[in-house]
């Protein structure tokens, strides 16, 4: 765990560099994790994803299925690795500010 | 250091070794370049937790104490919780396969020989099966003895300091209680049991587990009613998706049956398998459908996920989720559960969980294996073989074939189905962990995903090269590795990932329900998505 200063807030992060408390996310925290991610501006199609992420989120209190996001956002796998190299899960979700997946998925 | 001893679990160092000279792995993987290297350890690591043992973080919540008299507490600890393992108060249910396995062992070392992390390791002294036992019967001599010159020629040379603790704590978590060690043992000792009795001390006196399995695991479990924290909206909203989905697939509307009372079966998976691989619970809707047969799924606390990792490290929570999950079929007044593609999950249910429920709430359960082997002799689905024409070979999950001696079924099924099957070398109750079990599939925190990865599922990489050696360097043709089983399924895709066998060797896995759908003539696009141009790189 390491607490990290975004924009003069305090963000809490694990070792994975996943978000802990998702409440804490806003814009500034997605530009932030994007530079771990190698992603120079976050485009439409980033935007795309992650508020869908976040939305189903919010919905549900789970991360959606891969297969769902893909069917749902219009891109597929190979674009969500092409918009977040690390792909799904430990690209685009800890940049949409969901926390780390767990159980075995 | 070489011939590293025992003793040396107590001497201050800052590794007491790195494994170097790992088990070399079969073409196209013998040349260089071809495997990632090991990471560096980070210095703030070796601070907070315990890296003095190998190098790997695998139990995330195992903290360095920072003074003297945190230390102390912790040992004191420890020997309490070793005290209660051999106490009949307080832990009657294994005192006795306990007792056996620490008394008897002559040191003959045919464990080791059977064990895939000692062999892939490169024969790395520290992860033979009796080593960590040995680390165990001395300081149980030590604290039982004292620190007599006797009680030193007589097993309790070590040092009973925090390092001996924390390396031991870590240990605990490099082997996959998967038990071919046991079933090797001329004596009949269990060194696996002897692993998760050291991590139920842990667990279950100090509070110490990965959190993957306990904070995460078992007790987002019992919260929520699954380890992925899927709660029951999130659960119906991916039966609606999947239902979606197979009619997208097959042209044919299924409908999953939801908490429909009186069914014959209670179908129960692996949560992760909604989640990450919802083809598997789609396979099985297909299957139960066509074949006619009455069962449901449950929405109900607990029994929409079979998992219990509490099976991994700690007797009370796994007692607490078998019998939620008990209930959830009871509740239903199904005639009984049948358990899908979980190894684990097995043998929780069936066997481990036995001891724990009497009477009516001891309701009967089976395998899914023994029920699929069946739909398949008396044809109740359709079958084209031909349908799975590419190499397939077929992964054992241990919890099935060695803990249940569940073999043939899988077998029977596969051979009927699938032209170019070929065995892993060994196979069946012989066979090799993935190197994901007993909770490390899912334990990817730190750089414990290396161990897994290099080490652990090192041998069964192994013998998926070697099972594919025909046709692995033409990438023209798939290969698919059948692994019923979630746990090991994700050791797996992991292993396939960080060696980039699906991108450069078209290697793919999956489960055996998924063969099963392929197979089936009426449905005009295959089943599998690597064999599916339509479904493109979903």
């Amino acid at each position: 765990m390491a607490n990290i200063e975004i924009n003069g807030q305090q963000v809490e992060i694990d070792e994975d560099g996943f978000i802990v408390n998702p409440e804490q996310w806003d814009e500034n925290v997605a530009a932030y994790f994007c530079k771990d991610e190698g992603i120079e501006e976050l485009t439409d199609e980033h935007w795309k994803v992650i508020n869908y992420l976040r939305d189903y989120y919010q919905q549900f209190e789970v991360a959606p299925m891969i297969r769902k996001l893909c069917k749902e956002t219009g891109c597929n796998l190979k674009k969500i690795y092409e918009l977040f190299p690390s792909g799904p899960a430990k690209g685009a979700c800890k940049v949409a500010g969901l926390p780390k997946p767990t159980g075995c998925v | 250091m070489d011939n590293i001893k025992p003793q040396d679990m107590g001497k201050t160092s800052d590794v007491l070794v790195r494994p170097e000279k790992l088990m070399p792995l079969p073409a196209p993987y013998d040349k260089p370049g071809m495997e990632p290297e090991f990471k560096p350890v980070k210095d703030t690591w070796k601070e907070d937790f315990c890296t003095s043992l190998d190098g790997f973080v695998g139990n995330d919540t195992l903290a360095r104490p920072k003074t003297k008299e945190e230390e102390q507490e912790m040992i004191k600890k420890f020997l309490s919780g070793l005290d209660k393992l051999f106490s009949d108060q307080t832990n009657r249910g294994y005192l006795q396969p306990l007792a056996l396995s620490f008394e008897y062992c002559a040191k003959c070392n045919t464990c080791s020989e059977a064990c895939h992390t000692f062999k892939s390791s490169g024969e790395t002294e520290i992860y033979r099966p009796i080593f960590r036992s040995e680390v165990l019967r001395k300081i149980y001599r030590k604290h039982k003895n004292g620190d007599s010159l006797v009680n030193r020629f007589i097993g309790g040379d070590i040092d009973l300091n925090i390092e001996t603790i924390l390396r031991l704590g870590e240990l605990a978590y490099r082997c996959n209680l998967c038990r071919r060690c046991a079933q090797t043992c001329p004596l009949g000792l269990d060194n696996g049991l002897l692993a998760r009795e050291i991590r139920k001390i842990f667990s279950m006196e100090m509070g110490i587990a990965p959190k993957p399995l306990h904070e995460k695991g078992t007790v987002n479990q019992l919260k929520i009613g699954s380890s992925t924290g899927l709660n029951k909206a999130a659960l119906l909203d991916v039966i609606e998706f999947i239902e979606e989905d197979m009619y997208d697939k097959t042209g044919k509307e299924y409908k999953i049956p939801m908490d429909k009372k009186g069914a014959d079966i209670l179908l129960t998976h692996n949560a992760g398998e909604f989640l990450a691989w919802p083809e598997n619970p789609a396979a099985f809707a297909i299957i139960f459908e066509e074949a006619g047969l009455n069962w449901t799924l449950s929405s109900e606390m607990i029994g929409y996920d079979n998992v219990n990792y509490g099976l991994f490290y700690d007797d009370a929570q796994a007692k607490k989720i078998g019998i939620q999950q008990f209930k959830a079929a009871r509740d239903l007044g199904v005639r009984k559960i049948v358990i899908g593609e979980c190894g684990h999950a097995h043998k929780a249910a069936t066997v481990s969980m036995d001891r724990n429920v009497a009477g009516e709430d001891n309701i009967p359960r089976e395998s899914f294996l023994p029920l699929l082997q069946d739909l398949i002799r008396k044809k109740a689905i359709k079958q084209d073989p031909s349908r799975n024409n590419f190499p397939v070979t077929l992964h054992d999950p241990c919890n099935m074939a060695r803990m249940m001696g569940l073999i043939m079924p899988q077998r029977e099924i596969i051979n009927t189905i699938c032209p170019q099957f070929r065995e892993m070398t060994p196979n069946g109750a012989q066979n090799y962990c993935c190197g994901g079990g007993s909770g490390f599939a899912i334990m990817n925190s730190f750089n414990f995903p290396e161990f897994r990865n290099k080490i652990a599922s090192r041998m069964k990489f192994k013998q998926i090269l070697n099972a594919f050696q025909d046709t692995i360097e033409d990438p023209e043709t798939p290969k698919y590795v059948c692994a019923p089983c979630s746990n090991c399924k994700g050791a797996i895709r992991d292993i396939l990932d960080y060696y980039e066998t699906t991108a450069k060797f078209n290697v793919h896995y999956g489960g055996l329900v998924e063969l099963v759908v392929n197979a089936m003539p009426q449905f005009e696009r295959p089943f599998l998505d690597f064999l599916d141009e339509e479904a493109g790189m979903m």
